[in-house]
């Protein structure tokens, strides 16, 4: 073989070899839209989560679909519908252009804001859009409109909480939990001025005073950025109430357990998604006045736990990338979203829209906060208060600086302590 | 009693983060709609000066105060001072700058709600049988210290006289020599002084948030259009209509309408009165 020859055959192989490798490297990515509130912890946590698993998943030969290995990849956009004041519309455009002008091939994380979430609803069975909710929207018309009509929102699903099984599951036997342990039952309820929290605290008016406990007038209601509670925790303070409900997602909720702490209102602050508080860097910013507050932050995974053999795994790698713990509500679940919308379109084989449907109906998986599968009808996450059986939620309280588990008591890290200012003689 | 001690926490509250944006109104005519966004910048370079700088509050705060003065005197020397005397383009050209501004901290980084400021006493007291926290305590003495500061400046300083005579008849201001410009640069510096002190006074009883600079100057145009804009008594006076009747409407009514009223009592003035309280037909030398 001449020594031109030989040259020409190397030549040949390398050619070959870089257009192997460049058509490996350029294999259309799967373009994951995100339309999220990202000034808020439940959309700029949501959008760690995904790009966790995304680069997770990316890092290990991407996703398989059919024959051919392809990269996520993740496409946000601001929807700003945690904003006060901002209009449904702005999350519905945003949506929109995901759609229409980025041509993402799923949404994963919101609209956040449950109006936007079913607003969003036609828009998405319109496009043949597979949408996996991960955070903010908990209103449980979402799943029953899928239920309603099954055919058009198909695509619809939700992988994290829904506020009837949160009230019904979770917070109904924590609040009794306390009642027998502590022997209080007078309870005072405070929400903002939205869909989920409004009725979330009429629900839990309802169901508490079934159980025996004195609710202690109307929940009140504050609108979204409101600076005072001076008022309503006079009046929690007149009325004897002993535990405070505070179902508010806006950061100035955060006022008002500072307020409740300099106040020592004798109560113990129950706050259901109330972001401030979930977040790790809460204690620092309130100097610890946040102490005793008990949070529900949806889904396990959102604050250090063994709920799984994945969640410890998830937190360590959160922590590796950010520099902190996973913060609160929407980032265990939208880290598992994308995982579960790999393991549905390798299943599947295809990013056809119905096809992959099937396959997510199909899902059965052990996640990060426990058994991963959707109801049939609703798709809607199947809950549990069981790792094993379903998705688990969590409810932690803060105490000396940690954000301790204390239900559900399958994956409770420690007990509810009362405030010293509480405590009976 | 828990109204009135409320009642008036929240109206020298409403006070201090209306009555800067009056000053600026009285003197130069503009309506400062940046107003809100400065309340929130000054907040967030006391913020940097402590955490990032390692500043003690007192330094910080006042740095913050000195750097606001000179932003809102740049504000005006450098793109205000160019639409003067056309009210829709002030409006426009103030809002942006605002809306720069906060969202710029948006992007920047500034999100959620763990950018605190200290309260400067920690703690509550009991007063006539309410619990009030002292930091609430401190917004009432030093929200009517610095008012009578600024009635005292305004009225007995050459440069406060100065102000004042522009806010009632520029022309004639004029013809004694009184620089229009160099007043309204200066009113604005101090107007963005006043936003920047309100929000040091107040900032400790929340967090420092994008969306509380939009809340600032709604509520500071609320106050400013009930009392009369560019009158300082009319802002004092409509601070306290509409602070107690949000703590009464938060009683009586429920907490969401509290959101309502100051959006009320623009409305209902503006049939009413058009003017304000102490609007200018009313009388001019009740301006600054």
């Amino acid at each position: 073989m001449t020594g031109k020859k030989k040259c020409k055959i190397v030549s040949a192989v390398i050619l070959a070899f870089l257009l192997v490798v460049s058509t490996a490297y350029a294999q259309k990515p799967i373009i994951i839209g995100a339309p999220l509130s990202t000034a808020f912890l439940y959309g700029w946590a949501a959008e760690r989560g995904i790009k966790l698993a995304v680069d997770e998943i990316n890092a290990a030969g991407g996703v398989k679909v059919g024959d051919e290995k392809r990269p996520f990849k993740v496409d946000v956009i601001d929807t700003r519908d945690l904003e006060p004041g901002v209009p449904v519309s702005e999350a519905l455009l945003a949506v929109e252009k995901l759609i229409l002008e980025k041509k993402v091939n799923f949404l994963i994380g919101g609209p956040v804001r449950s109006e936007a979430a079913l607003a969003a609803m036609p828009l998405l069975a319109k496009n043949k859009m597979i949408s996996i909710l991960t955070t903010g929207s908990l209103t449980p018309k979402y799943n029953e409109t899928v239920g309603k009509n099954p055919d058009k929102y198909k695509y619809c699903f939700r992988i994290s909480g829904e506020a009837k099984w949160m009230v019904t599951g979770e917070i109904v036997p924590c609040l009794e939990y306390i009642g027998k342990t502590f022997s209080l039952d007078r309870l005072m309820i405070m929400v903002q001025d939205v869909a989920h929290a409004r009725a979330g605290g009429q629900i839990l008016a309802k169901i508490m005073g079934g159980k025996g406990w004195k609710v202690l007038g109307e929940p009140m209601v504050f609108p979204t950025g409101t600076t005072d509670f001076s008022m309503g925790l006079l009046d929690a303070k007149k009325q004897n109430a002993q535990v405070i409900i505070i179902w508010m997602d806006m950061p100035e909720s955060a006022i008002l357990l500072k307020q409740w702490y300099d106040m020592k209102v004798p109560a113990l602050p129950f706050g259901i998604i109330i972001s401030a508080a979930e977040q790790p860097e809460f204690w620092k910013a309130t100097e610890g006045k946040g102490e005793y507050c008990l949070a529900n932050v949806v889904n396990a995974g959102n604050v250090p736990s063994e709920a799984t053999p994945w969640t410890m795994k998830f937190v360590n790698a959160y922590k590796k990338k950010y520099g902190l713990e996973p913060e609160g509500y929407g980032t265990s679940s939208s880290y598992m979203a994308v995982y579960v919308l790999k393991d549905a379109i390798e299943r599947a084989g295809s990013l056809d829209p119905d096809k992959v449907v099937d396959a997510l109906k199909k899902t059965d998986m052990m996640g990060v906060y426990g058994l991963i599968k959707f109801d049939p009808k609703t798709n809607q996450i199947v809950p549990s208060l069981n790792p094993k059986e379903g998705a688990v939620g969590t409810i932690f309280q803060w105490q000396a600086g940690k954000r301790v588990v204390v239900f559900p008591q399958s994956i409770a890290t420690g007990k509810i302590l009362l405030p010293p200012w509480m405590k009976k003689e | 009693m828990d109204i009135i001690i409320y009642g008036i926490i929240n109206s020298v509250s409403l006070a201090l983060m209306a009555v800067g944006f009056t000053l600026v109104y009285g003197v130069s005519r503009l309506p400062n709609f940046a107003h809100g966004a400065l309340y929130i910048l000054t907040g967030y370079l006391t913020w940097i000066l402590m955490n990032r700088v390692g500043l003690n509050y007192v330094f910080s705060a006042i740095i913050a105060l000195g750097l606001i003065g000179l932003i809102g005197a740049a504000m005006y020397q450098l793109v205000l001072i160019r639409v003067r005397g056309m009210p829709i383009s002030e409006i426009i050209a103030s809002y942006a700058i605002g809306l720069a501004i906060l969202e710029g901290l948006r992007w920047g980084g500034l999100k959620g709600g763990t950018f605190r400021l200290p309260p400067f006493v920690e703690g509550s007291v009991t007063v006539l049988g309410v619990s009030v926290d002292f930091q609430r305590i401190f917004v009432v003495i030093l929200g009517a210290t610095l008012m009578g500061a600024l009635w005292l400046f305004v009225n007995n300083t050459k440069l406060g006289l100065a102000l004042k005579g522009m806010a009632q008849d520029e022309r004639a201001a004029l013809t004694l020599g009184i620089d229009s410009d160099r007043m309204a640069v200066t009113a604005t510096a101090i107007g963005s002084m006043l936003a920047g002190a309100a929000a040091i006074i107040l900032l400790p009883l929340g967090s420092i948030a994008v969306e509380s600079g939009y809340h600032v100057l709604i509520m500071a145009v609320a106050v400013c259009i009930v009392g009369g804009l560019g009158s300082w008594t009319g802002a004092v006076l409509a601070a306290f209509i509409i602070g107690f009747a949000q703590i009464l409407s938060v009683v009586y009514f429920g907490a969401h309408y509290q959101a309502v009223v100051a959006l009320l009592a623009i409305v209902i003035t503006l049939i009413c009165r058009p003017s304000g309280l102490f609007g200018r037909q009313k009388e001019l030398e009740e301006r600054v």
